[in-house]
């Protein structure tokens, strides 16, 4: 990667200083803008404050290298988010404080730490001294920086919870053990762009075609790049060739200004009309990139989808430092250790201080990049009969991390090192998938309606099963949309230009899906077997498209869980524009959701449960595998905003 | 009596169809060059001469009636230029000629029958005829309005307010346009040979500018059949994707312009979505003129010298061109939809090149909505490579909509080059390619 780093700066230096400022015909076309992003969410008030320069350059160069229309074609942006300048106390180096956790209705805590009863991080009441797993160093790991894993979405409702460090990763390196995986320092997050991928340059492509008929060709095209397939609208179905950076703003952003370009060479034969089909081509596409995943957000940053990078670096933290997780354990089962509580018959729960080593997240497997781990696939695209269809396979990782556990951990109770079936300690990985699937589009005229159909089937996915002694498995997924485009007068609303209507369905089905009863509730994937999301958008036109009015709905069936999204889109003149939305969320949050949380999986037999029980009596809580089934909507519950962009085009 | 009753259907059909009155080579030669005996007269309407608001009063009957209230408002000055022969390309010409006593229109509207290429329906149009106003418009579908193909390379549009003046918006495109049938100029002639879909031609647009919007496409193709619906994709560069569109948006702003793509050269649709009829022959001013000797615009100019239309009249709404008197078929369209957004067109055909030059479009309550200027610029007074190409050249157009003082006004590069138009260009998937 480090020759293609450098083979990128010597040509994209080459290309700057070959461009001539003027845009004319056959020269370089050159345009861009820079914007100011600034989002202000209720609570902890600015969540965005992101100033963007992108620039976007293109020639055709003509008859070049045995090739055809030549053409050379690159975007440049940098980006500066002022947030973790603007607000530090919520996202940069003042974030988070000293947090105590929830001893749910143990009459011992509440003697012990007074007022509600919760302990401060790290002086839990089954800590040091219960045993060489128990217990951490307060120095290295102070109750400071730290938010509770969920407090900005739920209470902890007697349910587990961890500390979270918050601040960014040079402020506070805890919970940043993930080598190039959610560890960002505050240039990192200020500067995102900026990094070792050089992300600055987000697109530099070549590309060219050979003649081989008067209606046929071959197109190549190889260079950092997004690949599109497929044909819906906020979330990804085939569209799954570059990974995704969430981080920015969660699902919203346009996905063409989130995808990660990837390093990626395309061949196409484009046979065009042929005796069958309208049009026809076939597509091979290798991305011979480092793989890269798709980013999440890290903890104590503004956008983390799911809040799963919050989540992960608790636990890495928990690893490597050792952490405080609340209501853990019962506090009879103390008392009936011989724990020297001043209320013998305490019907709560307690919490727990682990030390390093024993639960948490150890370290993230990243494919590392060699001719094995590039990805890549074949799309076969046409129109027949007036419908436009693909076909298409895809190899490649896993873009969203799965845990897995079956590592090697500390008896807490023993000092023993060794696997412990269903022990909360786990690796991040990124498995290998196969995707099958395809695509249509058609128009039906009676019903003035297009639409847009989806559908793959994918192998080699893998998800959280506490049913599992490793406590994840695979399963095979079928996921499909449909969609809906009808434009639509409103006469009301305007009398001479229509609405753009369109409506989505998505819709999944976990063919191996896993989930039982238990004594103490559900065990096994946390993640629904069949769900659907609805979205629909309503957008106008007015003052000749100038001001542009839409609302933008999603809805998670399962999850209960909506968003509403209003905005005008204002072009005050061809180089400016303004954007003024918000984004409510309604329905359940994730307090909702709730699933087994491994506090009954007994890993330590004799220790934490009885010798003879082998798997989860399936107690649970919204920590933290109540994110999987509130979906990316439910989870963000809590952050809702109003949002104002400003673009200067040139 | 079965017999009598079958004979007089036949002969109704007959009559219906076109055969009635056959086209002879004297209609063809009428059709093609009415100003060889002489050019058309109007009192008091000399070359050369300005019509305004002080004396429209006296040429309302060589002004269609939105061009006469905006010239008796002041809004606009019509300078009269010297009638000329738009003469079509001698293959055209010919390919009607061939044709004669073949073309018959189908039972249903937009069914056409024994048509190869050229004119299908050169004869004067009779008021007595119902079907003249359909026959009309098939002659402007298979029209040589761009020839085989063309460019126009590039298209720029403004947004203006009639008010103010202010230009609100600047739009630059390159449009292409590809006949796959009834070609007679360029190989392969008369068809494409790979044409599963059976096309009779395609349009592919790209957007160069403003940022907003650049690289978007948009990709027509229409079916040979007219009965069947136009398939229309639209690449949107900022979603990297390529989206049927349905036919509400056919009907709808194209990019917030005054301009529907229905609106596109005038009409452009198919003959099934209208009912056609025929009003009557006039002569009347239109927007003809030869491009080389008009006093041209200066601040868009091109790498090679060419200059675009200049514009000008109240809001810069108004091409700065002269007009001719010709010869006209007003031909009313009334949409069949009953959704449809505008309740009627009036086309004023112009009868030698059967190009749209002037089209009047009334909302749904029957006001007048918009009038259409596309100007038509001698082929041989143009760019050099459009010299005898028998293309009358769209060069300047205005849709001024008179409701909501507004109008987007277009400058053309038109340019009859075959290496402009590979038939490559109109496919799904170069939009693909084409965007980023």
């Amino acid at each position: 990667m480090k020759k293609i780093s450098t083979l990128v700066i010597m040509l994209s230096g080459a290309v700057l200083l070959a461009m001539p400022v003027a845009a004319q015909e056959g020269e370089w076309d050159t345009a861009g803008f820079v914007e100011n992003a600034t989002y202000y969410r209720d609570g902890p008030g600015i969540s965005k404050s992101r100033n963007t320069g992108q620039f976007e350059f293109s020639k055709d160069f003509g008859r070049k290298f045995g090739l055809s229309d030549f053409r050379v074609s690159g975007t440049l942006r940098g980006t500066y988010d002022a947030t973790y300048d603007l607000n530090e106390g919520e996202f940069g180096d003042d974030a988070g404080g000293p947090r105590s956790f929830q001893n749910f209705g143990s009459s011992n805590a509440q003697l012990i730490y007074g007022g509600d009863g919760s302990s401060p991080w790290g002086q839990s009441i089954l800590g040091a001294g219960a045993g060489p797993g128990f217990g951490f160093d307060l120095a290295s790991n102070p109750n400071d920086g730290l938010k509770v894993l969920g407090e900005d979405f739920h209470s902890p409702q007697g349910g587990v919870t961890i500390g979270v460090p918050v601040r960014p990763c040079d402020e506070d390196g805890r919970g940043c053990g993930l080598d190039d995986y959610l560890d960002y320092d505050k240039n990192d997050l200020r500067f995102p762009e900026f990094n070792k991928y050089l992300d600055w340059i987000r697109e530099l492509y070549l590309e060219g075609s050979i003649p081989t008929g008067d209606m046929s060709e071959l197109f190549l095209r190889v260079g950092k790049q997004q690949v599109v397939w497929g044909r819906t609208d906020l979330f990804r179905v085939l569209d799954i060739i570059n990974p995704v950076d969430y981080s920015r703003h969660n699902i919203y952003d346009e996905l063409e200004d989130i995808r990660i370009p990837q390093w990626i060479a395309t061949a196409e034969y484009r046979w065009g009309a042929t005796d069958t089909f309208e049009d026809l081509n076939l597509q091979l596409v290798w991305n011979f990139d480092e793989f890269r995943p798709n980013s999440l957000g890290q903890g104590g940053t503004p956008y983390s989808i799911l809040d799963a990078g919050s989540f992960f670096r608790a636990m890495n933290n928990c690893w490597e430092n050792g952490c405080t997780v609340s209501n853990f354990v019962p506090a009879q089962a103390l008392i009936d250790a011989g724990a020297p509580l001043p209320d013998a018959g305490d019907p709560g729960l307690v919490a727990a201080d682990f030390g390093p080593g024993v639960i948490g997240i150890r370290q993230v497997d990243l494919p590392d990049w060699e001719l094995d781990n590039t990805q890549g696939g074949i799309k076969l695209e046409g129109v027949y009969n007036s419908v436009g269809f693909s076909l298409n396979y895809y190899h490649f990782f896993q873009q969203l991390p799965v845990l897995r556990g079956g590592i090697e951990a500390m008896n807490p109770f023993t000092g023993e090192v060794g696997v412990w079936d269903r022990l909360i300690a786990f690796d991040i990985a990124f498995p290998e998938v196969d995707l099958f699937g395809g695509s249509l589009d058609f128009y039906v005229d009676p019903i003035k309606t297009v639409f847009r159909v989806e559908a793959t089937y994918t192998q080699g996915e893998e998800f959280v099963n506490t049913l599992d002694d490793k406590l994840y498995s695979d399963s095979d997924m079928f996921r499909w949309v449909l969609g809906m485009d009808r434009n639509t007068f409103i006469p009301f609303l305007n009398k001479t230009r229509a609405f753009l209507i369109s409506g989505q369905i998505f819709g999944e089905h976990m063919l191996d899906h896993e989930l039982e009863k238990a004594p103490l509730g559900d065990v096994g994937i946390p993640n629904w077997e069949d769900n659907y999301t609805f979205t629909l958008l309503v957008k106008g036109w007015y003052k000749s498209d100038t001001i542009s009015p839409q609302i933008i709905t999603a809805w998670d069936y399962e999850a209960e869980a909506g968003t509403f999204a209003p905005s005008v889109d204002w072009l005050i003149s061809d180089n400016w524009r303004l954007i003024f939305g918000a984004n409510i969320k309604f329905g359940d949050d994730m307090g909702d959701q709730q699933f087994d949380d491994c506090r009954s999986c007994n890993p330590f037999p004799g220790f934490t449960g009885p010798p003879t029980q082998t798997g989860s009596l399936g107690l649970g809580g919204i920590e933290p595998l109540g994110r999987f089934r509130s979906g990316p909507l439910g989870s963000a519950s809590q952050e809702d905003e109003i949002q104002l962009t400003l673009r200067y085009r040139f | 009596m079965l017999k009598k009753t079958m004979m007089s259907f036949a002969l109704a059909a007959a009559m219906g169809a076109g055969l009635a009155g056959a086209a002879t080579l004297e209609d063809v030669e009428r059709s093609f060059y009415p100003y060889r005996d002489g050019a058309p007269t109007a009192p008091g309407l000399e070359v050369g001469i300005t019509i305004d608001s002080a004396n429209v009063a006296r040429f309302r009957e060589v002004l269609d009636p939105a061009i006469f209230d905006q010239v008796s408002k002041g809004w606009v000055e019509i300078v009269v230029g010297e009638t000329t022969s738009f003469d079509l390309h001698p293959n055209y010409v010919e390919a009607t000629r061939k044709g004669l006593g073949q073309v018959v229109l189908g039972d249903e509207l937009g069914q056409i029958d024994g048509f190869v290429a050229g004119r299908p329906f050169p004869e004067e149009p009779s008021a007595d005829d119902p079907r003249a106003g359909e026959k009309l418009a098939w002659n402007y579908k298979y029209g040589y309005n761009w020839g085989d193909n063309a460019a126009i390379y590039p298209f720029y549009w403004r947004y203006r307010d009639l008010e103010s003046g202010k230009i609100e918006r600047t739009l630059k495109f390159n449009f292409h346009f590809l006949n796959y049938k009834h070609r007679v100029n360029q190989e392969p002639i008369p068809e494409f040979p790979d044409n599963p879909s059976d096309l009779f031609r395609a349009i592919y647009v790209q957007v160069l500018e403003p940022f907003d919007v650049k690289n978007t496409q948009l990709l027509i193709h229409r079916a040979s059949d007219d009965l069947k619906r136009d398939n229309t994709w639209l690449y949107l560069g900022f979603q990297r994707r390529v989206r049927r569109l349905s036919s509400g948006q056919i009907t709808d702003s194209f990019l917030g312009a005054d301009i529907m793509i229905e609106d596109f050269e005038g009409y452009n649709g198919r003959i099934s979505d209208m009912n056609w009829s025929y009003q009557g022959t006039k002569n009347i001013l239109l927007p003809f003129y030869n491009h080389n000797d008009m006093q041209l615009a200066t601040d868009l100019e091109e790498k090679d010298g060419y200059q675009f239309v200049d514009f000008g009249g109240k809001g810069g709404c108004f091409p700065n061109i002269t007009w001719q008197l010709r010869k006209v078929y007003v031909l009313e369209a009334d949409p069949i939809d009953d959704n449809h957004p505008i309740s009627r067109r009036v086309h004023y055909v112009d009868a030698q090149t059967f190009t749209l030059p002037r089209t009047l479009i009334y909302d749904r309550k029957g006001d007048l909505w918009k009038s259409w200027i596309i100007g038509q610029a001698h082929p041989d007074h143009h760019l050099p490579k459009n010299k005898g190409t028998g293309v009358a050249i769209d060069d300047a157009f205005s849709m001024l909509d008179v409701q909501a003082s507004h109008c987007t006004t277009g400058q053309f590069k038109g340019q009859v080059d075959p290496s402009l138009n590979p038939v490559k260009l109109f496919t799904v998937q170069n939009m693909r390619a084409t965007g980023r």
